[in-house]
């Protein structure tokens, strides 16, 4: 068992830099998620710490140990890869064992070891068919298999479950929260799926165009999100921005007034999120409903309010039909500021 | 498929026609046309006269036949292995992306493509003992007619055994179809195998035999009877030209030779098509023995 530690990591590919120096650490023992959206270096984070890709700078360490000149094959990593990557000419058996073979482990501990490894992810009754012959998440378990059958000090999943149907998908994700939970090992988790890095991570790290936006807990990005980026891309729908003006100690939304405003002087915004949006039947009212999208036990209603459009969650028996006019209304804690020229989330109290 | 109306089935009968007017006239017809005279006698100037299989019993008696033949097939044993171990390397070796792998990949297939007769005549230059810049390069250090080892240079084009090397590493170049064929074959396998096996610490050797080769065996079982078919019929120009079926004994006289002499030198032409059925037939029972052998083995490996 080994944590994970990232100084300075820089990758550049000619002029484009895709990972811009970032200082990370995953704890020994940890489930970290790296998640952003494609192009944000998450995978190239990845395939620098497993030594598939070299750094322009900075340096990798396993466990204290540092790796970052060292080959793949000797940091003691397994890597599960999104397509995979199992063997199409090699039985469930031979690919979980292919490692072992590599390193000549001989051959009856080979197969007690994939035996092991293969009751634990529940492929056991799978091991003489080909990849060809297996279904996705058959396949999905087989490749975990092979990564745990070499008990290595780090995991290394690069979006795992994209390729699996959404059922399946959030089956699996339980399984691996389990395994995970069982195994104890460290992993490093690469997805782009923010519902995926909240009900998986212990700790989340949220990266864009190769820069560090904000690392915490799931709680802790999804409450206070260090800038608007984190704050629209964790939560889904993403949250309501609304352009804010603070004048004669007030905050000015819209027709809203909050009585207390930021001493500083700068253009704002505020952020909420689509479930502490309030709608109001007001024949009167500033807004007009534009869409609704029933979901089951709530719907998402798309609301038109002066030139732009908010969605507000609410419970299903309380949906208004789309052409009413509204009025919103936002309990004042769940407002959130943001300086709207750097887009950083400024502390505000009533 | 959906039933073609009769605009689409003129249409089809249009495209068609050419390709199979040609096919029937160029391959079909002509080896019909072997098939019978092989049990004729036949000289263009009197007509044709039916000996039953006399032909054939004339074949298994005649020693320059039989030379012919265990030429063609030493030649395929040791050719046809060589080729496509050939073409499999240079396939690896230049599958990546490269400065120059272009230019690289170019050379390896331009001697396939240069008109049998150049490449014949080129090689005559090559080999030849007194000037060819391989036996200077082989003697380079030794002494005239002499390697640096003390032995004596290769005769290319007047040592029985010699010569028939010489058609073999001839044919050693013109491997740039196989080679095509390899490299887009390795481009294809995903990249996330290799990967797969680098953090699993698989040495290059492991990679290469339980990896790279099973995933490319059923194209290269493939370009197996594909070249084994062709062996019998490329050597044919470098044999004409370059050792013109000699030296003595007959030692580069393969069947194609044998064909076109006893055809077009001594006018004996259901002679000629009795020994060209002979090989035909021959070939196909290698071939299929071939897959015979394979089969099971390559069950296992295939995709």
């Amino acid at each position: 068992m080994a944590g994970v530690s990232w100084s300075g990591v820089r990758k550049e590919y000619g002029s484009v830099a895709a990972l811009g120096g970032l200082d990370l650490e995953a704890r020994d023992g940890e489930l970290l998620v790296v998640v952003g959206p494609s192009g944000s270096g998450k995978t190239t984070l990845l395939r620098v710490t497993a030594g598939l890709e070299a750094l322009t700078a900075g340096s990798v360490a396993i466990g204290g140990r540092d790796v970052t000149r060292m080959p793949p094959g000797r940091r003691n990593v397994a890597m599960v890869f999104q397509s995979y990557a199992l063997f199409p000419h090699l039985t469930a058996e031979e690919n979980i064992g292919v490692g072992l073979e590599a390193r000549e482990v001989p051959k009856a501990e080979r197969r007690r070891r994939v035996a092991e490894a293969a009751r634990v992810v529940g492929c056991e009754s799978l091991l003489q068919r080909r990849p060809r012959e297996l279904s996705g998440g058959e396949r999905q378990r087989v490749a975990l298999a092979r990564a745990l059958v070499r008990d290595p000090d780090v995991y290394l999943l690069d979006e795992p479950l994209s390729n699996l149907d959404a059922q399946l998908r959030i089956q699996m994700r339980a399984e691996l929260k389990e395994l995970h939970r069982r195994v104890g090992a460290t992993m490093v988790y690469v997805t782009h799926d923010q519902v995926e890095a909240l009900t998986l991570g212990d700790r989340l790290i949220v990266l864009d165009g190769g820069e560090l936006q904000q690392s915490g807990t799931p709680d802790e990005l999804f409450r206070r999100p260090a800038n608007r980026f984190v704050a629209r891309f964790i939560g889904s729908p993403p949250m309501n921005m609304l352009p804010a003006a603070a004048a004669d100690g007030a905050l000015q939304v819209g027709t809203l007034r909050f009585p207390a405003a930021p001493a500083r002087d700068r253009p704002l915004e505020v952020g909420v999120r689509p479930e502490h949006l309030g709608l109001v039947a007001d024949g009167d009212g500033e807004a007009e409903v534009q869409l609704v999208e029933p979901a089951g036990s709530e719907a998402f209603v798309h609301v038109r309010l002066g030139g732009q459009t908010v969605v507000a969650r609410v419970a299903s028996e309380q949906r208004p039909q789309a052409g009413a006019r509204v009025r919103l209304q936002i309990a004042p804690q769940h407002l959130l500021l943001f300086d709207r020229d750097t887009g950083e989330r400024l502390e505000w109290k009533l | 498929m959906e039933a073609l109306d009769r605009n689409d089935r003129r249409h089809l009968a249009l495209m068609l026609g050419p390709y199979l007017f040609g096919l029937a006239a160029l391959v079909a017809l002509p080896g019909l046309v072997t098939f019978g005279l092989a049990f004729f006698e036949y000289d263009l100037i009197r007509s044709p006269r039916f000996i039953g299989l006399d032909n054939f019993r004339e074949l298994v008696r005649d020693d320059i036949f039989r030379t012919a033949l265990q030429n063609s097939l030493v030649f395929a044993a040791i050719a046809v292995p060589l080729r496509l171990v050939a073409a499999l390397g240079l396939a690896l070796l230049l599958h990546r992306r490269f400065r120059g792998a272009a230019a690289h990949r170019s050379a390896a297939v331009l001697p396939t493509v240069v008109p049998d007769i150049a490449y014949g005549l080129l090689w005559l230059w090559l080999f030849n003992p007194l000037y060819g810049p391989i036996n200077r390069l082989l003697e380079w250090g030794g002494t005239a007619q002499e390697t640096i080892w003390g032995y004596p240079s290769p005769q290319w084009l007047t040592h029985p055994n010699d010569a028939r090397a010489a058609i073999i590493i001839m044919s050693l170049f013109t491997i740039g179809e196989g080679f095509v064929v390899l490299l887009v074959m390795r481009q294809a396998i995903p990249r996330e195998l290799y990967e797969l096996a680098e953090v699993e610490d698989a040495d290059w050797l492991f990679v290469f035999w339980r990896i790279t080769l099973p995933l490319m065996t059923p194209v290269l079982l493939l370009l197996l009877a594909r070249d084994t078919i062709l062996s019998f019929q490329t050597t044919f120009v470098p044999a004409l030209i370059v050792t013109e079926g000699g030296p003595p004994p007959y030692s580069t006289t393969y069947v194609p030779n044998f064909v076109y002499t006893t055809g077009f030198e001594y006018l004996r032409y259901g002679y000629a098509a009795a020994a060209t059925l002979t090989m035909f037939v021959l070939t196909a029972g290698i071939v299929f023995i071939q897959w015979r052998i394979v089969r099971r083995w390559r069950r296992a490996f295939v995709v």
